[in-house]
């Protein structure tokens, strides 16, 4: 058994496996917590129905996509319709390879890490085209040469970021810009007497347009085009797109907080003062909160089943306050928590932005992105550069 | 996609090996046609050269049955029209009936009617801001104005019952007497109005992206407004202050102080502006109406039969939407012999094409939402 | 200058974000979990037709005079009566009210010289067949069933 444990190449399957499994029910999560954001914003209660609070949604919804009818346009070109969904979905999938989930979650430490990144969501906007492409749809096909003159000129100012933050880590792999950060003991973001805030910026903004989400969501816009590139697409293979999207908007969250927000590393790495706080109260106290909060939602509604979810879950977070709470387990799983928090304040702005601000107009896009974007972030970079140089000689 | 009977033919020219042309058929089943609308865009890249209306799926033929109804019969069948101000297009056609029938109408359910078609000139613009927020994309305005015009249906189903088709006014005044909290309820959504009106300048008038989604866009100078006859705040974002509570005034507008808000470029952010003005100036006159409401009775001399003598009246109010006119012929029986509404939707509508030419698909459905079309009233 | 620092501090979006953000508190939420909470509606409120009885009596209210029938826009009211030979009186044998059709106008409401035909508040009209539309004295004089919802 340890010996088949020393295999190098065990964890990282196990880890592979975990993920393509467990993956989707993260992102029909993080679909139900965008409901409910966008709720909360927009003055109303979001799903309510399927379980306490809604929170069983997700399997009901991925039941019922499951089961609907697979549907292809008699006119498109199958293959490369059946091509497009699978494409994008594992384009997107094979990103989490690299990425650093915590110290010791990690499939792989390529030396090349960021650049997978950036190669596999350059691929993935492969997938919406041909995807817009194949319906034989004209909806589709203006989604789908959206999308694809979108994705290449985000791409453009996006790489200018991370370059400039790749310069300020010195290196290429993704955990290797993570002991960077700590050495230096500041978060990317504010490295360079806080200069990096300028490709923190752009990053955010540009990843935004590169995961097509609002207000960048030409591809897709609803109010135009119909459903753009995925009008044609329904059942299962509009789930995959649907997974797709989540997944790159983890990879591209992911891959900010990684550069910019410090990964898997808690707030003020290097003052020992605050390790006992960080490290050990403050995750004890939040599960623990939220564990409270479950336990008083549970006598509202008279639902068959609702006290027992409830519970269930008052017991879960409990459990998670206890793991950190014991040493042992906390040490295993620390990295894990700041990571996933930072994950989800990323995730939440994405949604944030979405309930607030309206779409640009396609010239519009062009425009910001060619004329704003790329300027101010080749600027940043050669700023970023001199003052590095300046500093550190 | 497009029926291809419809795609014109190719024109002998230069551009007839020109490949970039596409038909796009945007509707019946469309997001942001607002109904049942169908649009044939003819598109090279995403520029439209042209846009072509096919309207009518959603026709009831309500002309032909006001023939075959009595006058108060016909009633209910006007809120069905334009469904979202169905008190406007209700008064409409009370004021043209009682034209032709040549009566007085109580000071207080002139001022009654004043309020109530005031409050649902708000309603009706909340629900465009709404729907036009939404078309361009954000998603947000649509339900926090939804929560507003909610107060506002609350009031009419306190006053006559129903919410939307309210059928609250009746040939002769008004069928019901207001209700203990009227007044009061009318001055809340006055202050709430106030109050978030600057909620939704935080959310849109200042925002970059809207600012630059809306100016320029759908441009209709005031010369075309008056070719393709478009009224209501259209026009007025034109430059035109046509208001037909000013200019003729009806119903006792001539008695409250307001001014007609215009802008200079007609475009669809001056439109935008116009209509938020215009809430404003609702409101003042709401607040106005509401103190000075006379006590009296609701309803003028008019029997229980309504036959009025042979002959025609042709009234037009300020609807929300433009100017809504309502001709009615009678030939001296319980039936009109002939009904006409001048719908404001219908003729807005008829410029669509000249304000789509040279933008963008996006612009399209900015510009079917500012020119705040319903399609019961397009195509009745 | 200060144009150009807000444009490069994107003030105006952030305060559309502040905006949003604000609408966040749970106090302000405004929907209601339609079956299980119910709003109440007003007191005019133009729902289901009733018939009334008198209240102490209990026979129908309704002199059978047909005015609602006449009322009616959609002429979906069938009133049918015979004389009685006592009283000569007219005596209501059925009352038909095709509720499918009813636009809720209120017309024959205001028609009735008795208070005998009123539209009540109750909005839950729905039925499975459309036969089930076409209330009958009983239905009309009894109201609908409230309908329970379980889920």
């Amino acid at each position: 058994m340890e010996q088949l444990l020393a295999n190098p190449y065990v964890q990282p399957l196990i880890l592979t496996a975990v993920i393509i499994l467990v993956f989707p029910l993260v992102a029909g999560y993080i679909v139900l917590a965008e409901r409910k954001v966008l709720a909360d914003l927009q003055v109303r209660l979001g799903p309510m129905r399927v379980g306490p609070y809604g929170v069983l949604q997700p399997l009901a919804d991925a039941l019922k996509l499951m089961l609907k009818e697979d549907i292809i346009p008699s006119r498109a070109d199958k293959w490369i319709f059946w091509l497009a969904p699978v494409l994008s979905t594992f384009t997107a999938l094979s990103a989490f390879a690299v990425l650093p989930l915590s110290d010791r979650f990690y499939v792989a430490d390529v030396n090349i890490g960021i650049l997978f990144i950036l190669a596999m969501s350059s691929i993935g906007a492969l997938g919406l085209i041909l995807g817009g492409w194949s319906a034989n749809s004209k909806y589709s096909l203006m989604g789908s040469l959206r999308a694809a003159a979108q994705m290449v000129s985000y791409e453009v100012p996006l790489g200018f970021a991370t370059v400039t933050a790749i310069m300020c880590a010195g290196t290429l792999s993704m955990q290797g810009v993570i002991q960077s950060q700590f050495e230096r003991g500041v978060w990317g973001a504010f490295d360079n007497f806080g200069l990096m805030l300028i490709p923190t910026a752009l990053f955010i903004i540009a990843g935004t347009a590169e995961t097509n989400r609002a207000p960048f969501d030409l591809p897709e816009a609803e109010s135009e085009l119909v459903a753009g590139f995925h009008t044609e697409y329904s059942g299962f293979r509009w789930a995959l797109f649907f997974l797709a999207e989540y997944a790159a908007i983890v990879v591209i969250s992911s891959l900010c907080v990684t550069l910019f927000f410090g990964g898997w590393l808690r707030p003020f790495p290097n003052v020992a003062f605050l390790e006992l706080p960080l490290s050990t109260v403050f995750p004890v106290a939040l599960f623990a909160l939220i564990a409270l909060g479950c336990l008083k939602g549970v006598p509202r509604q008279a639902i068959f089943g609702f006290k027992l979810v409830m519970l269930a879950l008052t017991g879960a977070f409990l459990l998670l306050a206890a793991m950190f709470a014991l040493p042992v387990t906390n040490e295993i799983v620390i990295g894990l928590f700041w990571f996933v928090l930072k994950l989800a304040v990323m995730v939440y702005l994405f949604i944030w932005y979405r309930g607030t601000f309206p779409r640009f107009r396609y010239d519009q896009l062009m425009d910001v992105g060619w004329k704003w974007l790329i300027p101010i972030s080749m600027g940043g970079l050669i700023l970023n550069g001199v003052v590095q140089l300046l500093a550190r000689s | 996609m497009a029926a291809t009977t419809l795609v014109p033919p190719p024109v002998q020219d230069d551009t007839f090996l020109d490949s970039n042309e596409l038909v796009l058929n945007m509707g019946p089943q469309h997001p942001s046609t607002h109904g049942v609308l169908r649009v044939i865009l003819k598109l090279d890249g995403e520029t439209v050269l042209g846009a072509d209306c096919v309207i009518g799926y959603l026709h009831r033929g309500v002309e032909k049955i006001a023939e075959n109804r009595t006058y108060q019969q016909f009633a209910p069948y006007v809120d069905r029209m334009d469904y979202v101000a169905a008190v406007s297009n209700g008064l409409g056609y009370c004021l043209a009936v009682e034209k032709l029938l040549d009566v007085e109408i109580p000071p207080r359910a002139q001022a009654v009617r004043v309020i109530l078609t005031e409050l649902n000139r708000l309603a009706s613009h909340l629900l465009w801001l709404g729907t036009h927020a939404l078309d361009i994309g954000a998603i947000t305005p649509v339900f926090l104005c939804f929560r507003e015009r909610e107060e506002v249906l609350s009031i009419f189903e306190k006053y006559c019952g129903a919410r939307l088709t309210t059928h609250a006014f009746r040939i002769g005044g008004l069928q019901y007497e207001t209700y203990d909290t009227f007044e009061k309820d009318c001055l809340a959504v006055c202050d709430l109005m106030q109050e978030k009106v600057k909620e939704y300048h935080d959310l849109l008038t200042g925002n970059r992206i809207w600012v630059r989604r809306t100016t320029g866009v759908g441009i209709l100078n005031a010369a075309d407004c008056k070719d393709y006859g478009v009224t209501g705040p259209v026009l007025r974002a034109a430059g035109v202050p046509w208001d037909l509570r000013k200019a003729q005034p009806y119903s006792g507008y001539e008695k409250y102080d307001f001014e007609i808000p215009t802008a200079k470029n007609g475009d669809t952010f001056d439109r935008y502006i116009v209509r938020m003005q215009e809430m404003e100036q609702s409101c003042r006159i709401i607040r106005q109406a509401v103190e000075s409401i006379p006590e009296g009775p609701i309803k003028g001399k008019v029997g229980k039969v309504i036959k009025p003598p042979p002959g025609e009246a042709y009234v037009s109010i300020e609807a929300p939407k433009g100017e809504l006119g309502y001709f009615v012929v009678s030939d001296g029986s319980l039936n009109p012999y002939r009904l006409r509404v001048r719908p404001p939707s219908f003729v807005n509508l008829g410029a669509l094409d000249k304000m789509c030419r040279g933008t963008l698909v996006a612009d399209v459905v900015a510009i079917i939402g500012t020119i705040d079309i319903v399609l019961g009233e397009v195509d009745r | 200058m200060e144009n150009i620092i807000k444009t490069f501090l994107l003030t105006d979006l952030l305060k559309g974000l502040w905006t949003t953000f604000k609408n966040q508190k749970p106090s302000k939420v405004v929907t209601e979990q339609y079956p299980l909470a119910r709003p109440p509606v007003a007191e005019r409120y133009r729902g289901a037709p009733r018939l009334n009885n008198h209240p102490e009596t209990s026979e129908t209210l309704c002199i059978s005079c047909n005015l609602c029938a006449l009322a009616c826009p959609e002429q979906l009211i069938v009133v049918t009566s015979e004389r009685n030979p006592e009283t000569k009186r007219k005596d209501l044998t059925t009352f038909t009210y095709d509720v499918s059709r009813c636009m809720f106008c209120g017309l024959c409401e205001d028609a009735c010289p008795v208070d005998a035909l009123e539209l009540t508040q109750d909005f839950e009209l729905a039925t499975f067949t459309r036969e089930g539309q076409i209330w009958d004295r009983q239905m009309l004089e009894e109201g609908p069933l409230p309908v329970r919802y379980t889920h």
